[in-house]
């Protein structure tokens, strides 16, 4: 069933024309990544499925319903930035809280224990727990990543949007928390739509991948029908190369490691 | 990724209220200055630039001015080096103890050099030195101690926050130290060194307070700017020189807005590593000690000074100058300076943050304006804003009244907290009022609970920078003041006037006191709230 469908989406930055006509749908409880080069249009997209910037033409239905023109605060979204965007004055624990308690959606659901007991039972889901009376600042990159997608979360948004949300990490970070996304994504069933210019991010946790350059779809879906049938050049250039070339890095890796190993073994 | 607000095509309340805020600075700046400017339309501009007296003091600005910002950069460079790029300790309290001159007028420090240098100070008596200390080089070491302390905050700035890889970079290629000094050094130091020239070239040529106590006969344009408006009311003389002293300011606001750009696109990778060299702390504590000494031999002497009978004829301890003072309305004039500058240091502050906030987080292109209007204040000196105030609003009701101090004063000294207020803001994670929005928290509950929060420091130090100039300034307020609003500063000129040096001093040690004193209080509390 789908979940979010955009027609026709066009914007532009001056004389830049940032995207181009572009339709495509999201299914419910599907995770979707864009996947592309810097300046191709990704965030864009991203800002106007949220309403934090508007469309120049083009229309955008959530459950149904146009929501085109809706404020950010009515379209059931919640978003994870690159930088956090954490609320560096406050504990970790007042950081979720704070968001319940005034979020529009849920300010008159919770009493102050209430929201507290709900911050904590997100926090320690993301497993930080240990870490409720510490600043952001106290945290690692990672940790600090952790909150910002439990404070989305506590919200109950109906989709979740992840801008970039590893770039600033490290390998081991990041290879964990795909797996922690995916999980939590399999427990709420949350739609969730992931920006990357990682092809290796994308390809391990999409269950569909939305190629995008120049402001333009290049294909739309499986990772496994990407590899196998690229769409056009771009897609061959961009992602199977790319891959492959990993793919390559790593076996030379190997050999080399097992080589050296060999030699090891053989003194 | 893409910042929000290019172009905003309908009309919302950021943009009335940045509408609103442009309108206000074309009344409380742009105007007054064209006002000022446009007065000139009935002055034989050339006439008066043509006069002797004009031309000579000109020149003699321009060599006083050239020589103190020589020696006033040359003394800063080496004590930010002195502080910044040594192992000595207590750091803290010598960049104390360097910027305490920037808490009293800089008339404040003519007077002090008058004590130790005049005629009858008691250093020229040590030293033989019978006619004094007047004219060009009273002026020149009296500008260095008004206007160092300004020059060595910025260099310790720009040395503190320079980025140490390329040191280590050289190090590792085995690059002496005077190629270091010329490859990374130097061509880092170039752009911001302009801007420091520049600034305090700006701040000595515009000042009057140094060469009205210390100048003597040596007659240079504020001086007679200040003369012409105060003393003759000619107000179209005092316009012609009051648009030369507006060029330097100018330049050095252009210069500092290039600079400051270019600044805020430096990345720190790492610090400076200090290496140990204990001949090299020795020297640069002598130099802070030597220098600090200097500093306060003028501050002590005043000190001292207010409490004695006459100076130098009877120097019994006396407390006849502090009543004298007081009964010439010290305690009445020093509760309007409070008034002025709290209400100022809240006004101010409130409207800088405002301007800072929609210029710094709510960019659209209407916000590159009003930033400009913002800093515009940073290239027009105080006695020219100051007769720009009486020229555009003689007529109106607020002409006369504390109101009137209030505006000149917030607009006078409204671009450094505006631009501390501004860097604040911008290094704040950009994303905050975008999670707000997306969560339907509003944009000021957003700001209220979270932005300002996180500024509180800097909103503290803001306020300080109003409160501490307004306490001690003498330039604007000193054409638009009267008996009923004047501030405790501008009875230092009074007394000046009358010759009573001793009742000047003690002014000057009351606008010290108070200025340490909110110093102090605004130290206390960054610190609790930095636990």
């Amino acid at each position: 069933m789908e979940k979010i469908t955009v027609e026709h989406l066009s914007k532009a930055f001056g004389q830049a024309g940032v995207l181009k006509d572009v339709s495509f749908s999201v299914n419910d409880g599907e995770f979707l990544s864009i996947l592309g080069p810097s300046g191709c249009g990704k965030t864009t997209i991203l800002r106007i499925l949220i309403g934090l910037e508007t469309a120049d033409a083009g229309r955008i239905v959530m459950d149904g319903r146009d929501i085109t023109s809706a404020p950010s605060a009515q379209r059931r979204m919640g978003i994870v930035f690159q930088n956090y965007a954490l609320f560096e004055n406050m504990t970790v624990l007042k950081n979720v809280t704070y968001a319940l308690l005034n979020s529009a959606t849920s300010k008159k659901q919770y009493s102050k224990a209430e929201a507290a007991a709900k911050a904590k039972e997100m926090l320690e889901l993301v497993g930080l727990s240990e870490h409720l009376d510490k600043k952001p600042r106290q945290l690692s990159g990672g940790q600090q990543q952790r909150v910002a997608i439990a404070r989305t979360l506590a919200l109950k948004p109906d989709v979740i949007l992840f801008d970039e949300p590893m770039s600033a990490l490290d390998v081991d970070t990041r290879l964990t928390l795909r797996t922690e996304l995916k999980e939590l994504q399999k427990r709420f069933g949350t739609t969730m739509i992931y920006i990357t210019h990682d092809q290796e991010e994308a390809f391990a946790m999409s269950d569909r991948i939305m190629v995008m350059d120049s402001g333009l779809i290049h294909q739309l879906d499986t990772p496994q029908n990407i590899i196998d049938h690229p769409a056009d050049d771009y897609v061959e250039r961009f992602v199977i190369k790319n891959i492959n070339t990993k793919i390559n890095s790593l076996i030379q890796f190997a050999r080399v490691s097992k080589a050296g190993v060999e030699a090891e073994d053989a003194k | 990724m893409t910042r929000t607000g290019f172009a905003i095509k309908k009309w919302t309340p950021s943009t009335a209220l940045k509408v609103f805020l442009c309108l206000f600075w074309l009344v409380a700046i742009i105007l007054p200055l064209a006002s000022m400017l446009s007065t000139m339309a009935s002055v034989d501009v050339l006439g008066v630039m043509q006069t002797r007296k004009f031309s000579k003091a000109l020149s003699q600005s321009l060599a006083v001015s050239l020589t103190a910002t020589l020696i006033s950069v040359c003394l800063a460079g080496l004590l930010s080096w002195a502080v910044v790029r040594t192992r000595i300790r207590h750091k803290t309290i010598f960049n104390t103890l360097l910027t305490v001159p920037m808490l009293i007028p800089s008339i404040s420090h003519g007077m002090g050099l008058i004590i130790i240098l005049g005629a009858n100070g008691w250093l020229s008596k040590i030293m033989g030195l019978q006619a004094g200390i007047y004219g060009f080089w009273g002026i020149v070491i009296g500008s260095v101690m008004y206007s160092f302390p300004v020059a060595y905050l910025m260099l310790y700035d720009v040395l503190r926050y320079e980025d140490g890889t390329p040191y280590e970079a050289a190090e590792v290629m085995g690059l002496s130290a005077k190629d270091k000094l010329f490859a990374i050094t130097l061509p880092y130091l170039r752009k911001p060194l302009i801007s420091v020239v520049f600034a305090t070239f700006t701040m000595i040529i515009t000042d009057y307070g140094v060469p009205l106590m210390v100048g003597g006969k040596y007659m240079t344009l504020p001086v007679m700017m200040y003369q012409d408006v105060i003393g003759m009311l000619d107000f179209g003389k005092g316009s012609v020189i009051g648009m030369i002293l507006l060029v330097p300011a100018l330049i050095a606001c252009i210069l500092d807005m290039i600079n400051r750009d270019k600044g805020n696109a430096s990345f720190v990778g790492k610090p400076y590593g200090i290496k140990n060299n204990v001949l090299r702390d020795n020297v640069a504590r002598l130099c802070c000690m030597v220098v600090i000494l200097l500093v306060f031999l003028p501050i002590g002497s005043f000190a001292v000074l207010g409490f004695v009978k006459k100076y130098p004829i009877d120097m019994t301890l006396s407390l006849e100058n502090i009543a004298q003072t007081v009964n010439m309305g010290a305690m009445r004039y020093l509760r309007n300076s409070l008034v002025i500058a709290v209400t100022v240091s809240l006004l101010g502050t409130a409207l800088a943050v405002v301007n800072a906030y929609m210029t710094a987080r709510n960019k659209t292109k209407l916000s590159y304006v009003l930033h400009l209007m913002s800093i515009t204040s940073l290239a027009i000196p105080g006695l020219v804003l100051g007769l720009s105030y009486v020229m555009f609003f003689k007529s109106t009701p607020i002409y006369g009244t504390f109101a009137m101090l209030f505006l000149v004063n917030s607009m006078h000294f409204f671009s450094s907290p505006y631009l501390m207020a501004y860097n604040t803001f911008g290094k704040i994670n950009e994303n905050l009022e975008d999670v707000g929005a997306t969560m339907g928290i509003s944009r000021w509950k957003v700001v209220r609970d979270v932005l300002l929060p996180q500024s509180v420091g800097t909103i503290m130090e803001m306020m300080s920078y109003f409160f501490v100039n307004c306490m001690m300034t003498i330039s604007a307020v000193s054409f638009l003041a009267n008996v009923g609003n004047k501030p405790i500063a501008l009875m230092i000129t009074q007394f000046e006037g009358q010759m009573q040096l001793e009742c000047a001093a003690f002014v000057s040690l009351i606008i010290l006191t108070v200025n340490v004193a909110m110093k102090y209080v605004v130290f206390v509390i960054k610190r609790a709230i930095a636990k």
